[in-house]
């Protein structure tokens, strides 16, 4: 997984007074782990609590939906 | 390009398969890279709904990825320190080989490519990979599929399911024997953007190269699991493991970024302890160009022992 930059961790912080730092950390770290865990295992509780928990922090930190981020622009860097 | 090669089958409309590096052409079935352009997506992930992915009009853009994936694997892009699998041992043995195809219908047997419902990410569906490529008597031990997704950019990757039936180079790490696996059930598998930076192509391979059997190599910017690149402990031990018999050092320090307070994680000692290594947060390199990383000590290892017993089946 391409790691956040930190401009980006930054505007979501900016964007979204409602969200702390902490919710980042959590929030990627829980991605990551994601594609640790091998896929073809049949679906754990762990893993529903993960894509559940996933799901509640992206509300928190993207209220408006993730549109105006971007990973996909730096090439001209 | 030291090949081109176009192939045209009359089942699938307009698909094009350049040999980009030939490989190993004394061998059946080398070790081999596949890059392909998505032909659909899923989105929103396991949602069982598709649309053509746009890459599909973009043939051009497509395959100036597909340099851009080579160069960054055999440490061509300008600024780069990893040079990875550019070792004359190891270079000339792996076959590249790029796929372009449109006109797919929009359905679960040809989407390679799911957009998150909870992120920006991309996510490869590993398992439609293998027989994809089959249609087109392809065999990937790594495969990207590129997208232009309009709205998810961020790349991904999942580890390969090795064939842990066949066989392989046996290896031990801090005495536990494992095995570096001539061959996969699932290949590694890589969902990136057309318009992703290049040297993501590298990290995303660090992923799937590794093995959920036989070796994870996992994101070292996060407090993540134990892995062949990421141990638990506090203090953080000076050595970091020993692998094949050989001692390695813990990289004390995180390269100079620091390990979070809280943090089990430590890494593996640095081959350019100057800056973030290639699995780490690299765009926090101090002087803002990330092609100034590299892996750190126990993953080059890794990997390219890897590589080298898939060159030797």
């Amino acid at each position: 997984m391409e790691p956040l930059k930190p401009e980006t961790r930054a505007r979501i912080l900016d964007e979204n007074p409602q969200a702390a730092p902490e919710d980042i950390d959590e929030y990627e770290r829980l991605l990551a782990e994601r594609f640790a865990t091998d896929p073809e295992l049949p679906p754990s509780p762990e893993a529903e609590r993960r894509e559940s928990r996933l799901a509640e922090l992206y509300r928190k930190l993207f209220p408006q939906g993730h549109g105006w981020l971007s990973h996909a622009s730096p090439r001209a860097r | 390009v030291l090949a081109v090669h176009s192939v045209y089958f009359t089942d699938c409309p307009m698909p094009t398969v350049r040999v980009i590096r030939p490989g190993d052409a004394g061998k059946p079935d080398p070790f081999t890279i596949c890059v392909i352009s998505n032909p659909a997506l899923e989105s929103p992930w396991k949602s069982s709904q598709f649309q053509a992915d746009p890459i599909t009009n973009d043939e051009a853009g497509f395959d100036l990825c597909v340099r851009f994936v080579e160069q960054a694997l055999f440490g061509l892009l300008p600024e780069q320190a990893e040079p990875f699998l550019s070792d004359p041992g190891i270079a000339p043995g792996v076959r590249l080989v790029s796929l372009f195809v449109s006109g797919l219908e929009a359905g679960d047997v040809n989407s390679l490519v799911a957009e998150d419902g909870v992120s920006d990410l991309l996510i490869a569906r590993r398992a439609r990979f293998r027989p994809f490529l089959e249609r087109y008597g392809l065999i990937a031990d790594v495969a990207y599929a590129i997208s232009q997704s309009d709205s998810h950019t961020r790349p991904s990757a999942w580890p390969a399911t090795d064939d842990d039936s066949g066989p392989g180079a046996a290896f031990t790490m801090d005495g536990a024997t494992f095995h570096h696996r001539h061959r996969c059930i699932v290949p590694g598998t890589v969902a990136q953007h057309i318009a992703s930076v290049p040297l993501t192509a590298l990290h995303e391979f660090g992923h799937a190269l590794s093995s959920y059997s036989n070796g994870l190599i996992v994101d070292l910017y996060e407090d993540g699991p134990p892995a062949v690149n990421n141990r638990h402990g506090r203090p953080i031990p000076e050595r970091f493991a020993v692998y094949d018999g050989i001692a390695l050092a813990s990289d004390r320090k995180r390269d100079g970024l620091g390990y979070p307070t809280g943090w089990r994680s430590f890494h593996c000692e640095l081959n350019d302890p100057s800056f973030p290594a290639l699995m780490d947060n690299y765009w926090l390199a101090h002087d803002g160009i990330p092609e100034h990383c590299q892996h750190d000590v126990v993953t080059r290892r890794f990997l390219l022992d890897r590589v080298r017993a898939k060159l030797a089946r």
